[in-house]
């Protein structure tokens, strides 16, 4: 059909080369670095390019800004040790739960609140989120204040406790493939267009007959899946939460920072960012010990400073900026 | 008749700037709603398009109650409009934007695309089609936001102020653009300031002052109405023209 060159770009190929450098990379990464630690950062990025990836789908493709989607990350968390310390089971049981707990969730809170724009939207995620980390942090059977252990040693395979990080590596990155996969179909999809046109303006939208609700809540809800599986994971990995650690409001400006960095609203923008962030964190906690989570902070609101200032697409947008330039050169 | 609206009131607190307008419109017609500032005709044309809901009145399209019926829900009835202050989708490119109309009728993207590439060569946006659409001007604005609602397939499209704000020249492209809208069977209301485009494309003109409909009826005689002039000149203007 004649239609398709009308809607496509012509950069095709070299995407799909940098894409096919990314995913051997990616698999080769543990046997590259050899290396324990670095494995584990290598973990540690992919897990937080799962968070930040989740939350593109509503706060970038739909510019709808959650500042609360720790609310998603703790209740995965949760919900994996709460099966162990409850039940017995293995923690990665509780995944399922964790997605359960966090799509009723994702209804309780969009639903209200995505009538509000703009800030006032991210001011109420913050505003929910804060409340459902009291809460728990009071509420007896999730450990309260004090948290929740998963199984001290393995019982079996299925407790995935392995002291190696190289089992959750690639967990984790089967996970964030599955999930690109998806976003990249996304993309492409109805449900895409729909989405980058409620970011482009509400109004103009629902006058072309989007449902704009409606798809702000599938967005939401399968963001928020993807984040509880994120927290889940975590769980299984560190084998603790607590309310801080995984309802903690820098949860959730972590996953905002990690996306914007990227790009938000792009597929390879919030693994860039992870990419980014998550090695710089490991430097500075190790170059500043235990007083580090401190000076995280502050890294943090430099970035939100320099992104919101020189680079509001993220570095993604200016690698494209650049590169187009030089095309028209 | 395929639009029928009755009595519609809006208020803004104590404002009442619809103030009991009625409006029939049969399948086909071009009608041109004008009136000086103010006095109500976009906020009618807003409460037509679904986007706001009237405080009181019923507004019937094909047989269907839309008097509080959500914008999407229009647009899914087959009313389509554009924006007095055109809002596009910038970061998006001319032909995505086309293409969200699209998909209302065609979920899947061959289909939907082959309605985008008819839409824009239509409003002849074809060359355009890979910018940004961000990077247009006001007039290419419009007209996107025309080959937009187009994409919807709506059977009635409200157009509110399309043509203000653009060159002479613009308003003849614009103006045979409307006329071809029409050839397509597509009924037509046009909210306009520009005279010369009511009174060369509106079959009929309502004309709204303070709120209300005050005169109906073909453009070149509704003009010369001397309600109407009063409503433009003030009273004492229109006499001494009558005199």
């Amino acid at each position: 059909m004649s239609s398709a060159p009308r809607l496509d770009r012509h950069r095709v190929p070299l995407r799909a080369f940098a894409i096919i450098l990314l995913v051997l990379v990616a698999i080769a990464w543990p046997a590259l670095v050899g290396d324990a630690f670095y494995q584990r950062v290598g973990a540690l990025v992919v897990l937080a390019a799962i968070s930040a990836s989740a939350w593109n789908l509503i706060g970038g493709y739909a510019g709808q800004v959650s500042v609360g989607h720790a609310i998603f990350f703790g209740a995965g968390a949760y919900a994996s040790l709460v099966v162990y310390t409850q039940l017995g089971w293995p923690p990665v049981a509780g995944a399922p739960l964790g997605i359960l707990v966090s799509l009723a969730l994702a209804i309780v809170i969009g639903t209200p609140t995505f009538r509000l724009r703009g800030h006032y939207f991210s001011m109420a995620t913050i505003a929910a989120a804060e409340l459902i980390r009291l809460l728990v942090a009071n509420w007896p059977l999730v450990g309260a204040a004090v948290g929740l252990m998963g199984p001290a040693a393995p019982r079996s395979v299925a407790d995935l406790t392995f002291r190696d990080p190289l089992a959750y590596y690639y967990i984790f990155l089967a996970v964030l493939a599955l999930l690109l996969a998806l976003t990249a179909a996304m993309e492409r999809s109805r449900m895409g267009y729909y989405l980058r046109a409620i970011n482009g303006g509400d109004r103009a939208a629902s006058s072309l007959g989007v449902p704009v609700l409606r798809y702000k809540l599938y967005a939401l809800m399968l963001s928020a899946a993807f984040t509880s599986i994120a927290g889940s994971l975590y769980a299984v990995m560190v084998g603790f939460a607590d309310p801080d650690s995984v309802l903690g409001i820098l949860i959730s400006v972590k996953i905002v920072i990690v996306a914007a960095l990227g790009g938000a609203g792009t597929l390879f923008g919030p693994l860039l960012g992870a990419l980014i962030l998550v090695p710089l964190e490991e430097w500075t906690n190790a170059a500043f010990g235990g007083s580090g989570t401190g000076v995280t902070y502050v890294v943090y609101g430099a970035i939100i400073l320099l992104i919101a200032r020189f680079e509001p697409g993220g570095l993604l947008d200016l690698v494209g900026k650049l590169t187009r330039r030089r095309h028209a050169a | 008749m395929l639009l029928e609206a009755t009595g519609v009131v809006q208020t803004f607190g104590r404002l009442r700037a619809v103030d009991g307008a009625d409006l029939a419109v049969s399948e086909g017609e071009v009608i041109g709603l004008i009136g000086p500032n103010g006095a109500g005709k976009s906020t009618f044309f807003n409460a037509l398009a679904g986007d706001r809901i009237p405080t009181a009145g019923r507004i019937t399209f094909d047989g269907h109650d839309v008097t509080r019926a959500s914008p999407d829900r229009h647009a899914r009835l087959g009313i389509a409009r554009t924006f007095q202050v055109p809002v596009t989708f910038t970061d998006m490119t001319v032909a995505e934007n086309v293409l969200v109309g699209a998909f209302l009728r065609q979920p899947h993207r061959a289909a939907a695309s082959a309605v985008v590439d008819e839409m824009l060569e239509f409003t002849g946006l074809a060359p355009m089609a890979h910018r940004r659409a961000g990077m247009l001007g006001t007039p290419g604005r419009k007209r996107l936001e025309i080959a937009r609602a187009l994409a919807t397939k709506p059977r009635l499209l409200l157009l509110d102020e399309a043509l203000a704000g653009l060159t002479p020249a613009e308003v003849q492209a614009a103006i045979g653009l409307v006329r071809r809208i029409h050839a397509l069977g597509i009924t037509l209301i046009i909210v306009e300031h520009i005279m010369e485009v009511i009174l060369t494309l509106a079959e009929r003109a309502v004309v709204f002052h303070q709120g209300r409909v005050i005169a109906a009826g073909p453009p070149r005689q509704v003009v010369n109405d001397p309600a109407v002039v009063a409503a433009y000149l003030g009273h004492r203007m229109a006499a001494r023209m009558q005199a």
